[in-house]
This record gives C-alpha cells, structure tokens and sequence, in this order.
C-alpha cells in the first residue's frame, strides 16, 4: 500500500517503540514497517484506511491523553514507549483495541527475523529439513523408530 | 491439472460449467470433488492463490499474507472483540488449521436432527458420511515419535489432576510433527483438501480459477446461473481481470463470514430474516506457561490431544504452540520486556481454552467488508474464567514458573494462590483477550423456510440453483473443531444438488 511520508515515519515510530530495541539490523525497521504495508494492500481498502486513521490516532495519544502537546513521532523513543505501554494497559476498550493492529504487525514481523530466531535459540528451518527427510523415509517403507521422536537429541539441538 | 492464476487470464474471462464451488476450503473442496467424481463438470472459484506444499516455509511474514485473509488482520467486533483467522487460498481453512478431525458428540447430531425434523441429520444415519471423510482424509491418531513434550507434560498433567485427556485424531498420513500446521503442511502430511480432495477432484477434469474475488451472484429470472467476480493482480492487489462463470447450480462455501457477506448483497434470506444472523464461533483463550526447563513446543505436532473432563460444560483444553511472532504478539508486553520474556520461548508451554458458544451472534455489511458482531454471555465469561483457572492450576502443578494470564488488567500469576485473584479482578468481559478459528451458522439448514436460510439439500429456500456447502449450514454450535462436520455437510449437499434439466 502507498503511503505518504509523514504516514511512513508514523509507521517508523511506532514500530520503533513497539519491538525491542536491540537486536536490531540496519533494516530491521525499514523491515517491519514494509511487512505492514504489505499486510495492508490484503486488506479490503476500507479496513486499511481505518487501520492507517487509527495510527495516526495514536500518534496524538500525548495530546489525547493529557500528556502533552507533541505527537509520538516528535518525541524519544523511550518516552513513546512509556506512551504505547500504557495504552495497551488502558481500562479502555477502545484503547486498547487501537494497540491490537501495531503490536500484532510490528511484534509479528519482528520475531520473523533470523536474528530474533537466533537470539530466542529457535531454528525451524533445520527441524523442518530434518521431519521432511524422516517422512520421506517412511513413504519409503522405514519402520518408525526410537532415533525419529521428535524430541531425539539432534533435533533439539537449535 | 487445470488451475488457472490471474497471468492465465484475459481481460474479460468467461467460463461455463455445470456446477461453480466458490471455495476450495472444507466445504467447497468436498463438494466439488463428489460432484467431479460423480461425472459432473465441476469449476472452483478460489479467491487465494494456490501455493503447493513446496512453497510452505515456517516465515510468518511470507505466509500471513499468501494463506490467510487479510494477512490475518480480521476481528469480530463485540464485547470482547475477537481477532480470527481463516484461510485464504487453495485448500482454504484447511491448509492452515491443526487438522482435527473430531465428530460432532451424538447430542449434538440428535438436537439438529430435532431442529430440522430430519433424522437423516442424526447420528446413525451420518455415520457412513463420517466414515467417507474419514477415510478420504486419513483421519487417524498420530504415531507416538511425532507428539511433543508440550503436548505429553498436558497429558501428565491432566492424569495427575484426574482430568480425562484424549488424543487427537487427525487429518494426517505419517505426520511427523513438524509443528507448522499454521504454515502450511511442509511435509505434505497433513490432509488437507490440497493434498486430498482437490488432487481427485482435478483428476476427474474439475478447473480451478484461482485469484478471483466471487463478487456477485448471477441472477436470471429468479434462478442462480452464474457468478460474477473479479481477478486479483497478486502484485497490486488490484481486482483488473472481469472474471464470469455461467453454471447450472453455483456452490457457495466461503465460510461463516464470507458467505452470508456475499448473499447479503443480494438481499437473499427473507422468508426467514436469519441470513447472516446464528453467528457462532466457540471462542478461545490462551494460558501461556514459563517452565524452568526447556520443552521446545515447537518440536511436535501441534496439539497432541485435549483435555475433555470438561466438556459437558462446554469448555475444552489443549496446548496449541504457534511460531514466535505469533506468542509475541499476544503477550502483554512491549520492546525489551516482551524480548526478555520471549527469550524463555523455549520453555513455554502454549495452552488455549475453547467455550462452547451459548448466544449468537451475527454478520453484515460494512462499508464494502463484512462486519461480524459477537460478544460473550456473563455465563461463557464465567466459564473462561474456570478454563483459565484449571489451566493454570495444571501448569502449576506440572512445575511452571509463572503464568501468563488473558486479561490485560491481569498478566502473571508467579504461584496457584494467585489465581484466586482472577475472580476478585475479572468483573467485566471486556478484559479477556478471546481469539477464534472456528466460524459456524450463518446460514443455518432446516426444513421450515419461517426459520432457516437453506433447505436440507442447502439450497437458498429464496434462489433455486444457489446452495450452500460449509460451517455457516450448522444449526447449533458443534462444540468440537468443525473440520469434519463441515465436510460431512459437504457430503450430503453434493449428494442432494439437483441439476435443471
């Protein structure tokens, strides 16, 4: 979906505060803000106009919140953070129904990553490898075996 | 195998066909393939691509979009709203559930049976049904070498606490828990109509146009003769391919959500006024457990089995690992401290409540998107609150170091006396995090035109030649993951379609 700059560095923002802060690659933003974009073009146009509205919502949670004068995209991250945490602890609804889209694009897409693999010692690709050779052995007529629990040694190696 | 892409199509694609399925999920794909193997000419609309089982890869970013709807981003609006899944592409549903093949309980079969005033709808009559999709689909337990510690210290636990626990059967051939159910099968285990019913229903000469949007109905005096809808460019997303399908008699198996959303723009349903209305969808909670120790949950097949102790109330147990991004986005943390507890991912035990529905809600149209309303009853809230509290006592129980709580006034319980805490904090429904899969009754069967949407055969009482084939024919909620109910109800449609001569 096309978006305008001032949308992007919304995006930027908010990704920023929502995924942590380290790892972190070079593109690691640029990166999750694209996944969103993709996300929104398999949206039926009026939900993805919504969800944008609902950013740019968040972007004045300062002013709306009493809180201050900028938006999200003027301050420190850190204190955009401060800003986010509480909303999704908000006893509003509402609110924290605005925190459901950001989190679930931006956490998603950043624990997508191979470096966030690595740093939460998960390795799905060399587990998958492994139980496609395992079924193709047993089309093949190999009798299940104590070696093929899921759980042998050298699948739990990550 | 004919399956067409947007690439293949022309400016303005016309087909024809004796029967159109719009759909290639658990509905659509069934039956088509019993209509194709009974001599009929048989094209599926597909509004997904088709991804075969070499393209799957356990990355969420490249699956969301390709295989769900909306990249995953729907909700059900209600007192809680209710994030929900649903397949989007060839094999629909069926590529991205767990593959449950669970019956209905005779109860439940009796009581449509009642509802309906026909006892071929009971469960005596429906067993050869069952058997037939059972058999096309290789429903059977898994082999022990493919459940998970997730799923087994679930079963330790619920032995110790007395609770009865079953294994699931499932929907698989030499599944060897890859645990990428949510991916797409990469093994090509797990049966799903992509790999099972579709396959036959290609070998007996069916098409498949894939890429297309259902728009509209084709209407021509009063009978269904078509469909009209659109090509989807996968690059832009854009609908710039005007794609017809003239048939005798159109199938529509969208699912619960999709199907009502696009009969309703017709303004179909009026003898009874329940099109749309009878929304059902066995909302879920999940309960996530940190143990001191590794478990690797996602090394195993994706839920072993169930915890079924409870379910005369109505409320049923399972542990359900998903991908990293998945768990991440559903902890109530942000940045570094959802990064500090993510790192303990391998030792976390994800577990999920299902209440059984006991209201309705219902779907509509919205600004060109369906709107699905539902909020849970003060009696489902009080039954999650028992679910997680069961739940959480068995991770205790088994060990865990704390338990991360569905309420977003309420995340961790450190030990068991914390739990008691869920009843002085959890007041008002709208604190629970719900999440469904399972989408039922929207157009609901029957016999009486005063009081459902299709007749026994699912053909619309109110548009001849448009019959209906997927969960949104339930009358009541089934209680158990739909997969094979909604395919026995497949069954029984392509039994019943009658064609105009």
């Amino acid at each position: 979906m096309e978006v305008g700059a001032r949308m992007r560095r919304i995006l930027l923002t908010l990704a920023d505060s929502i995924i942590p802060e380290s790892p972190r690659t070079p593109d690691t933003l640029e990166e999750v803000t694209r996944h969103a974009l993709v996300s929104l073009r398999y949206m039926p146009r009026s939900s993805a106009r919504m969800f944008l509205w609902g950013m740019r919502l968040l972007n004045w949670a300062p002013l709306w919140r009493l809180r201050g004068l900028r938006p999200l995209t003027a301050l420190p991250a850190a204190v955009a953070r401060r800003h986010l945490v509480a909303l999704t602890q908000s006893r509003w609804l509402p609110i924290r129904l605005l925190m459901y889209g950001p989190v679930g694009l931006f956490m998603s897409s950043y624990f997508d990553q191979d470096f966030a693999h690595r740093e939460i010692k998960y390795a799905p690709v060399p587990f998958v490898a492994d139980r496609i050779e395992l079924r193709r052995r047993w089309i093949e007529g190999h009798e299940p075996g104590s070696d093929d629990e899921v759980h042998h040694p050298a699948a739990l190696a990550p | 195998m004919t399956i067409l892409a947007h690439r293949d199509y022309r400016q303005v694609e016309t087909h024809e066909a004796e029967v159109a399925v719009i759909g290639t999920g658990a509905g659509g794909a069934v039956v088509g393939t019993e209509l194709a193997e009974a001599g009929r000419d048989v094209l599926f609309v597909e509004e997904g691509g088709y991804h075969p089982t070499s393209s799957f890869n356990p990355y969420l970013t490249e699956s969301l979009p390709r295989l769900f709807r909306d990249a995953g981003g729907t909700i059900i609006m209600g007192r809680p709203p209710i994030p929900y899944a649903e397949g989007r592409c060839v094999g629909g549903g069926t590529v991205v559930n767990g593959g449950m093949t669970w019956r209905p309980p005779e109860q439940v079969l009796m009581q449509w049976a009642r509802l309906t005033g026909q006892p071929d709808l009971g469960p005596k009559a429906m067993e050869p049904v069952f058997d037939r999709v059972e058999q096309r689909i290789h429903a059977k337990p898994q082999h022990p070498s493919s459940i998970g510690e997730d799923s087994r210290l679930l079963e330790r636990g619920a032995r110790r606490l007395g609770w009865r626990y079953e294994p699931n059967r499932r929907a698989q051939d030499r599944c060897v828990g890859s645990n990428q159910c949510l991916t797409g099968c990469p093994t090509g285990a797990k049966q799903s109509t992509l790999v099972s019913y579709l396959p036959r229903a290609l070998s007996r000469g069916a098409r498949c146009l894939t890429e297309v949007r259902a728009n509209r109905l084709w209407i021509e005096n009063g009978r269904c003769v078509g469909v009209l809808g659109s090509g989807i460019n996968p690059r832009t997303r854009e609908e710039d391919v005007e794609v017809r399908v003239r048939a005798k008699a159109v199938v529509v198996a969208c699912g619960a959500i999709q199907t009502p959303f696009l009969l309703l723009r017709h303004r179909l349903g009026r003898p009874s006024r329940q099109l749309g209305k009878n929304f059902l969808c066995h909302p879920n909670t999940k309960v996530l457990a940190i143990y001191p120790h590794d478990i690797y949950a996602w090394q195993g097949v994706s839920q072993g089995g169930q915890i079924r102790e409870f379910r005369d109330e109505g409320i049923l147990m399972a542990e359900n690992a998903v991908p990293p991004g998945t768990a991440a986005a559903q902890i109530p943390f942000l940045g570094d401290e959802a990064l500090e507890l993510m790192k303990r991912y391998n030792a976390m035990a994800m577990t999920g409540v299902l209440v059984e529905d006991s209201h309705a809600g219902s779907v509509s149209r919205c600004l060109g998107a369906p709107l699905a309303k539902y909020s849970i009853t003060p009696y489902d809230h009080e039954r999650f609150l028992r679910g997680v509290r069961y739940l959480a006592t068995l991770h205790f129980e088994m060990g865990a170091e704390k338990v991360i709580l569905p309420f977003s006034n309420f995340h961790v319980a450190n030990d068991v006396d914390d739990l008691a805490e869920i009843e002085r904090t959890q007041r008002s429904r709208s604190t629970i995090e719900l999440f469904t899969v399972h989408m039922m009754g929207t157009c609901r069967m029957g016999s009486d035109p005063r009081d459902s949407v299709v007749n026994m055969s699912g053909e619309l009482w109110d548009l001849p030649g448009c019959y209906v084939a997927d969960a949104s024919l339930f009358p009541t909620a089934v209680g158990v993951n739909p997969q094979v109910t909604i395919m026995a109800m497949a069954t029984l449609v392509a039994q019943r379609l009658r064609l105009p001569n």
